[in-house]
């Protein structure tokens, strides 16, 4: 089940999206008001389905529509996913931040790092090592890069 | 004289996949240089199995014409079921494959191990050689147990997508894997429940119902889940008892590439076809079965992967077997 956690600031709405997103979503009852600005924080969504996306799009392309300036931050996995599956997911609004998946060479584990997509522009999209945070091994990129950020080369 | 596998290709890989699929199978394998060589055995026999490289756009229009100075190409020998096209570019890539009425199953050439990918596809092509190809026990290796689960209601949906999530995690695969499975079975169930139900004129009665309506289903509505793991493979089945898939669509859905600019989603309709599109991209192999009136299944296959890149870049496949 979704939930939406509210933090308003000033003429600055600040969501928290979590839990996988699918029919039973209604975007409009869960944000309720919104200011000028959105932030929209994805972290915590593991999954979205078909009926989730197009719920999603119907929503935000209806706040860009209003005006509202929308900005996605500390995106999960899933949510960059269907950013470079789908042209029009992000209705217009802005990527400012990424997790971007790791697997640890040595213990095998499933880790996520933060990035900025300034950063990782800057960084010719090139992504570094990490050090595993359960085991002295190296963490690397687990996914297809020219798929995984793809939407920064667009 | 056992029924033969045809093999069009030069390629040594797609001849030791071809082989292992042969041996599995219990077919004979035969290699050809031409097409014409390859469509010849429809005249002269029933049921040949046909493997074509793909390699281009050009390649099918000589097929077609093959077919058409051999057989026919509308003749009742050919029969979709048995071409089997092998691709080095992706399904989304050859979308003029998914609008020809040949278009059985469309293989990407990634075999990895063509052997180990031949034993899989095999099992598939074992499976397709009978009657009937349904059911997912014979598409796994023989240690598979399949569990069944009746879904009673629609919004039970949700509970079997969780409860498929919590046994591949069990079995192995990562989070990031289990919810990319998670979403997979969550497409064909929504598939089941709301697009299969068609009245007496094949008229779709739930395609315009929202999907978090509650309803009971019995009956011809009933839907069934089944899921197996051999240790490599996961297989899972959506099961519904009306075979009303339309394959033009599904094929049509699969080849769309939702990227572009010039492609956008609609927010206003309910179809799953980006749903179905994203879980291929994924990964997912796919294997619809289905009796025009009477059933389908749509199976959807994972390999354990030790990372999720390599779960990504597995070896996949879409078979299509189609009664009418």
């Amino acid at each position: 089940m979704v939930n939406v956690t509210r933090e308003l600031n000033g003429n600055k709405l600040t969501i928290r999206i979590s839990g996988p997103i699918e029919e039973s979503v209604n975007f409009d009852e869960l944000v309720g008001q919104i200011p000028a600005e959105l932030r929209v924080i994805t972290k915590e969504v593991p999954r979205i389905n078909s009926v989730g996306v197009k719920a999603w799009i119907k929503f935000f392309q209806g706040v860009v529509g209003r005006g509202v300036k929308v900005v996605f931050a500390e995106c999960s996995t899933a949510i960059v996913e269907q950013i470079n599956l789908i042209s029009n997911f992000t209705a217009g609004g802005a990527v400012e931040s990424i997790f971007v998946p790791f697997a640890c060479q040595q213990c095998k584990s499933e880790l996520v790092g933060l990035f900025a997509c300034d950063a990782l522009k800057a960084a010719q999209l090139q992504i570094p090592e990490l050090q595993c945070s359960k085991c002295p091994g190296k963490a690397v990129f687990d996914d297809i890069p020219e798929e995984y950020l793809g939407f920064l080369a667009r | 004289m056992s029924r033969s596998l045809v093999l069009y290709s030069q390629k040594q890989d797609d001849f030791a996949f071809a082989a292992e699929v042969a041996s599995v199978a219990g077919l004979s394998l035969r290699r050809v240089a031409t097409l014409e060589e390859a469509v010849a055995p429809l005249a002269a026999q029933e049921g040949p199995v046909l493997f074509i490289d793909l390699a281009s756009q050009e390649v099918l229009s000589a097929l077609e014409q093959a077919l058409q100075s051999t057989v026919g190409l509308f003749s009742d020998l050919v029969n979709g079921n048995s071409f089997h096209f092998i691709s080095d570019e992706d399904f989304e890539e050859t979308p003029w494959l998914a609008e020809s009425p040949l278009m059985g199953a469309f293989i990407l050439r990634n075999y990895k191990d063509p052997q180990a990918a031949g034993k899989r596809y095999g099992r598939l092509i074992s499976a397709s050689l009978q009657e009937r190809a349904f059911g997912l026990k014979g598409l796994l290796g023989p240690q598979a147990q399949v569990q069944t689960v009746r879904l009673a209601r629609s919004i039970q949906k949700i509970e079997a997508v969780e409860a498929v999530r919590g046994y591949v995690v069990a079995a192995g695969f990562n989070n990031r894997m289990a919810s990319s499975i998670a979403n997979a079975v969550d497409e064909i169930l929504m598939n089941a429940i709301f697009d299969a139900p068609v009245d007496a004129v094949g008229k779709q009665e739930k395609a315009a119902v929202p999907r978090t309506e509650d309803f009971v289903l019995d009956g011809r509505s009933l839907v069934e889940l089944e899921i197996g793991f051999d240790g490599q493979t996961v297989g899972i089945s959506a099961v519904d008892h009306f075979g009303s898939i339309d394959k033009s669509k599904i094929l049509r859905h699969m080849s769309k590439v939702y990227s572009v600019e010039n492609y956008k989603v609609k927010s206003s309709s309910a179809g799953a076809g980006i749903g179905l599109s994203s879980v291929f991209q994924g990964g997912a192999s796919f294997f619809y079965v289905c009796e025009a009136g009477v059933r389908t299944e749509a199976m959807i296959f994972f390999s354990l992967s030790e990372s999720y890149r390599e779960f990504r870049e597995q070896f996949r496949f879409l078979a299509t077997q189609f009664y009418f």
